[in-house]
């Protein structure tokens, strides 16, 4: 009780500073500096940043229910008191003007309609209509009828949540996040060549590699303070030499010892050449080969991902096939890479032969540690999970991996996209801990964890991101929640797919959001949603690294999080509903139950009362549903990892420390996985040991190059090339609301040649239309800013809602990962009439 | 060319009751499937006038422009001006003391590498009113809040 | 073949006999204008954006570098193109300038800075030479445009009319002190700061201290 007497002090004193800000007057002080020890102690706690995947610890001030100031973590290890500029304004991303307070649904004349208008609702009647709906399309199609679109950004619980509702309560596995557009080549990479996903390594290794080459990532601007590790390193130590590829020139290039700016596509090549110089120069860790990695021969042809009907999908030998392979040995391994030439390389490439070269001896130099780093010019390819294995299969073939300096790192873009999106399972053919729901046993030991009927889980793979939105065009999904996402601006082939998907009249699409954004207008019910520390939360970042936070403040108005939402929502469900006939019969004790009792009122998730909770924080979860809902669900969820080769610590420790990267055994962190005396599961004798894969090997993949599925022609003449910048954060929705921010780089640009230019009649600032064969943009162009395109490509931020270059960009995915490629298609640049 | 009428086509008929964006604050008042025009560059402030920081700890917003600074492994045009020897001639302000601590906190004799990139933290600022107003309220205003009800004698 | 030769040197020796003074004077002049002019215009030619870009070394480095600056495209329209800075515009300096250049000739044919890393490996010396020939001649060829006389330091911006008021108006710095790198990248200045430091008095006493 005494909790909730502190809360309503907290709550008046937040109402009352905001009238301050509204210029009540004050009484002067008798002194003009504050000193009452009262007035001048900030609360200050521990969250990680709400931005990237680097996981950067902040420390979080917070007067009468306000935060007041935020900066970076000295203790943490990540960052050491750093923060990019996105950091160190994380204090205003939550004090938008237009934050959502109260669930809106279109209406017209008082009752829904589908092209309506936005009117206040209750949550009561926002989640009768939303029942309603679902059950409607339950009752007509079945699971495979209703879909969930998530995130990176959930909290570790909130999509374990989430995941859990849709696949053993609704029992649908069409749920996807939006790490689908981020990492699920990475994911693919990590499963095909080590059998589990995730790095083997972590960001120790910045300090101790003597050699960093970027395989396209542009970490000067999207993983800013990890740069900063490499800027240390490399200038501190002279012989350090930093390579960066591109497509472009971008800021990473002005570190760079070796710039390279190869033409589309030809990372594949270059991968290849490297591999074959190693061959040829002796350069191959036979001992390391032998003993501990086996080699493949990858299907090539493997098509675009794009519909089914496309002449290039029908043109593909094994587009139905795309991950298949074949045993192969070392040496029809060295034959297939041997006509990938240093010639060759420069020829396809563009980049001169020598700095090629010089890069491939950085792999080859033994006494040479080497860190590959890559992000979206990696994963965002429609041979994204190639060009991951076929970085591996350097790093094999040398044997740098796994010790500290020599590591192949994919880096993640958000902030819990490892542990939420990966770790979890919150993908449409996943279940926690890299168990995959179309593997019966997997399912049937999620199903014993979950306390529910064994063959509840459904077996089929359910619809990816890309594939979502072409159902809801196609009116096979009805039904279609959205959380902490904005994927109207973010996902491709906006004109195509996903507008006349959430407009389709057949269709009821609800987004959960702090912020009126895009998806928001283009739904049909929008959730006022509490975000970042206006609840308890945990993000996993890229190094394995799970942290925790406590909610420090309340959210405005009726928002509530994500979390509450779907518990809340689950409670309108019973199995007579929403489970069929067959299943019941066989297990009677779950008629007539709810799926909040099924789900989280079962025994684990709420086995932990509301006491447990820290006594000087709020936490809205809790308090509404009457026991520590977090604690639960993770205690719950910790069951599917430990012992398994993704051990967490327990719980509460994680809100001591400022993160632990799993597997986290006998209180004891992992550093390097896969190798003996650094990761507790290596066995004993084995130096190094893959266990992801049954035979403790890791794979070498033969695979070609292939080319784009949309290079340009006459009609399209430049490549598009989309990606993020420095100063904003995914689509905006945030950063755009930070004055200093939006300030800071205000409108998205179109990065031109400046000959490109000429040749077209354009200048700097000429307003241009951006089209491809799908739709177009209006912008302006840039032949001066921070990124230099080559000629005969553009570069488009999208950041900017009001300029959606996803309107332009091409729906054509890895065919093994289902991940788009948004830095490849053809457009072309005319000037606006008039 | 056919499959871009259709689309279109599509999205009219969809779209046809809501002919004006209602929520989506950041993109004006275009409807999705619309974009009318493109703002023209705005102009970089440049008047030298130091902004109040949000909170101690917030990196100051440059306020001049930075066009063409170059800032790489051979240069860094900002320490030009900044740099502690330099702030004599350019009476500039120095770089924070915190920049020449490594990531042990112990202080080195320049401006620690991990700082190199100054544009990391710190960025200019165009001129004229942000997008949507920010109500952020800083530590002052909370207090004097504070001490205003405290002394209202509650 | 030496009948031939003889017989050239008397025709040309001999005085003329069949064509007038005016003649020969006005062809002499003619004749004139047409070898300086044409010497002239293959200077001129010579002293042309077209001209200095047409090698790959210049178009690849520094013309690329150029055109991201403002004495490239900028509000007024009006462009300081290569020679603009780097060839006097006195008539003898300019000579002197250009004989001095038949050493660049050299360089690109024997390919001194025929690749980027080549070019970056000689930067700071190439950039030397032209600091100090404009720190010669107080910035010439800045002040062909920018002359201080004309500057209205009360429309600059604050930091740049104090600045000018207190260097550039007093004479205690000429324009190339402060503005290097307005045009192209600079150098690496780890070496540049190197040769400033051994210029100080206090730390040449200071080494041989050590030394001893």
């Amino acid at each position: 009780m005494a909790d909730f007497t502190r809360r309503d002090v907290i709550k008046a004193q937040a109402v009352a500073a905001a009238a301050a800000a509204a210029g009540v007057a004050v009484p002067a002080s008798a002194q003009n500096l504050v000193t009452d020890a009262d007035l001048t102690e900030l609360n200050w706690s521990k969250a990680p940043c709400r931005f990237c995947g680097t996981g950067c610890s902040i420390m979080v001030a917070t007067k009468a229910g306000r935060v007041v100031a935020t900066h970076g973590d000295s203790k943490a290890e990540v960052n050491r008191g750093l923060n990019c500029v996105k950091g160190y304004f994380l204090s205003k991303i939550m004090y938008g003007e237009d934050r959502l307070t109260q669930p809106l649904l279109r209406k017209t004349n008082g009752v829904y309609d589908k092209e309506g208008e936005f009117t206040p609702v209750s949550w009561d009647e926002a989640f009768d209509i939303m029942a309603e709906k679902w059950k409607a399309t339950l009752k007509e199609k079945g699971p495979k009828g209703i879909g969930m679109f998530g995130s990176g950004q959930w909290t570790v619980w909130e999509g374990y949540a989430a995941s859990k509702l849709m696949k053993a309560g609704f029992r649908s596995n069409n749920i996807d996040p939006n790490a689908r557009h981020c990492m699920a080549s990475a994911v693919a990479g990590f499963m095909r060549t080590f059998g589990i996903d995730e790095p083997m390594g972590c960001y120790d290794d910045f300090e101790n590699a003597d050699a960093f080459v970027l395989w396209g990532s542009n970490m000067a601007e999207m993983h800013p303070i990890l740069w900063t590790r490499i800027a240390d390193r490399k200038f501190s130590h002279p012989h350090v030499k930093v390579a960066v590829l591109s497509t472009f020139k971008h800021r990473s290039f002005d570190l760079a010892d070796i710039p390279m700016v190869f033409t589309p596509q030809t990372d594949l090549v270059l991968l290849n050449y490297i591999a074959n110089y190693l061959i040829q120069n002796d350069a191959v860790n036979h001992d390391f080969v032998g003993k501990h990695v086996n080699f493949r021969l990858g299907n090539p042809d493997i098509g675009y991902g794009l519909r089914p009907e496309h002449p290039l999908e029908q043109a593909a030998e094994n587009a139905d096939k795309a991950g298949g392979s074949s045993e192969m040995t070392f040496e029809e391994f060295a034959t297939y890479v041997e006509p990938y030439t240093l010639e060759y390389a420069a020829e396809m490439s563009g980049v001169p032969a020598e700095r090629i070269e010089e890069m491939a001896k950085l792999y080859a130099d033994p006494d040479t540690k080497v860190m590959s780093l890559w992000t979206m010019g990696v994963n965002q390819h429609t041979r994204g999970v190639w060009v991951n294995n076929m970085i591996y299969n350097i790093h094999l073939l040398t044997g740098k991996i796994s010790t500290p300096g020599n590591s192949p790192f994919s880096l993640t873009g958000q902030p819990s996209a490892c542990g939420t999106a990966r770790e979890v399972g919150t993908f449409s053919h996943r279940l926690p801990a890299d168990l995959l729901v179309a593997n019966e046993e997997h399912r049937r030991f999620s199903e014993k964890i979950w306390k529910i009927p064994e063959g509840t889980i459904p077996g089929k793979v359910g619809a990816h991101a890309v594939l979502q939105n072409r159902l809801l065009k196609d009116s096979k999904i009805n039904c279609y929640w959205v959380q902490v996402n904005n994927n109207m601006q973010a996902a491709p082939n906006m004109m195509e797919e996903g507008l006349p998907g959430y407009r389709n009249p057949d269709n009821f699409i609800v987004v959960s959001d702090a912020y009126p954004t895009v998806t928001a207008e283009a739904a049909d019910l929008i959730l006022p949603t509490a975000m970042w520390v206006e609840k308890e939360g945990a993000y996993g970042n890229a190094e394995r690294r799970t942290q925790f936070w406590h909610q420090l403040v309340d959210a405005p108005g009726e928002s509530m999080s994500d979390l509450w939402q779907l518990v809340e929502f689950s409670k309108r469900f019973t199995t007579d509903e929403v489970w069929d006939a067959e299943l019941l019969e066989a297990n009677p004790e779950f008629k007539g139950k709810t799926l909040y009792e099924v789900l989280y009122k079962n025994g684990q998730v709420d086995a932990f009362p509301i006491e447990e909770a820290s006594p000087d924080n709020a936490n809205h979860e809790a308090e509404a549903f009457g026991f520590y809902i977090q604690k639960g669900l993770f205690e719950e969820y910790a069951q599917f990892g430990r012992g398994h080769g993704h051990d967490l610590a327990p719980f509460d420790v994680y809100h001591k420390e400022r993160g632990l990267r799993w597997p986290v055994v006998d209180g004891k962190e992992t550093q390097w996985r896969f190798k003996e005396g650094s990761d507790p599961y290596a066995k004993p004798g084995s130096d190094y040991d893959f266990y992801g894969h049954p035979d403790g090997r890791a794979r070498i993949f033969a695979l070609p190059f292939e080319p784009a599925p949309e290079v340009p022609d006459e009609e399209y003449p430049y490549w598009l090339s989309t990606g993020r910048v420095l100063e904003h954060w995914h689509s905006g929705s945030m950063t755009q609301r930070v004055p200093e921010l939006y300030k800071a780089v205000p409108d998205a640009l179109c990065y031109m040649h400046p000959d490109d230019a000429k040749e077209q009649g354009l200048r700097r600032g000429s307003e241009v239309r951006v089209s491809s064969r799908r739709g177009e943009i209006i912008t302006r162009i840039e032949t001066k800013g921070r990124n230099k395109p080559p000629r005969g490509l553009v570069f488009v931020p999208w950041f900017d809602a009001s300029q959606l270059i996803n309107k332009v960009t091409l729906d054509a995915t890895d065919p093994i990962s289902k991940q788009t490629d948004f830095k490849k298609c053809a457009v072309k640049i005319e000037p606006v009439a008039g | 060319m056919k499959t871009i009428l259709i689309s279109a086509f599509v999205v009219v008929t969809a779209t046809a009751a809501f002919s004006e964006n209602q929520v989506a604050t950041l993109r004006g008042k275009a409807p999705l499937a619309e974009t009318y025009t493109a703002p023209t560059f705005p102009k970089v402030d440049n008047s030298d006038v130091r902004q109040v920081r949000n909170y101690p700890e917030q990196p100051p917003v440059i306020p001049h422009k930075i066009d063409g600074y170059q800032i790489d492994t051979k240069f860094n045009k900002c320490l030009d001006c900044h740099s502690r020897t330099a702030i004599e001639v350019s009476q500039a302000p120095m770089v924070s003391i915190t920049h020449f601590m490594d990531r042990d906190s112990q202080f080195l004799a320049s401006v620690s590498p991990r700082r190199y990139f100054c544009t990391q933290c710190h960025v200019p600022q165009a001129e004229g009113q942000p997008l949507l107003e920010n109500t952020f309220v800083d530590v002052d205003q909370v207090l004097d809040y504070i001490k205003s009800n405290e002394g209202g004698g509650q | 073949m030496r009948r031939l030769l003889s017989r050239m040197w008397w025709l040309l020796s001999k005085p003329a006999t069949h064509l007038s003074l005016g003649f020969l004077t006005l062809g002499g002049f003619i004749m004139g204008v047409i070898f300086w002019g044409g010497f002239n215009t293959a200077l001129e030619l010579t002293n042309t954006e077209e001209f200095c870009t047409g090698c790959h070394e210049m178009r690849d480095n520094v013309f690329v570098e150029l055109q991201s600056t403002v004495h490239y495209s900028n509000a007024s329209g009006v462009r300081a193109t290569c020679p603009d800075c780097h060839v006097p515009h006195a008539w003898s300096s300019k000579i002197a300038r250009k004989m001095a250049a038949s050493k660049e000739v050299y360089g690109k044919i024997f390919g001194t800075i025929s690749t980027r890393e080549k070019f970056e490996a000689k930067r700071l010396d190439l950039a030397q030479h032209e600091w100090a020939r404009f720190e010669a001649n107080d910035s010439l060829e800045c002040r062909n445009c920018h002359s201080s006389e004309s500057m209205d330091v009360t429309l600059q911006s604050k930091r740049a009319s104090e600045a000018h008021e207190r260097f550039l108006l007093t004479g205690e710095k000429t324009c190339i002190s402060c503005h290097k790198g307005i045009a192209h990248e600079l150098p690496d200045m780890s070496g540049a700061q190197e040769d400033h430091a051994q210029n100080s008095a206090v730390l040449q006493s200071y080494l041989k201290e050590l030394e001893n």
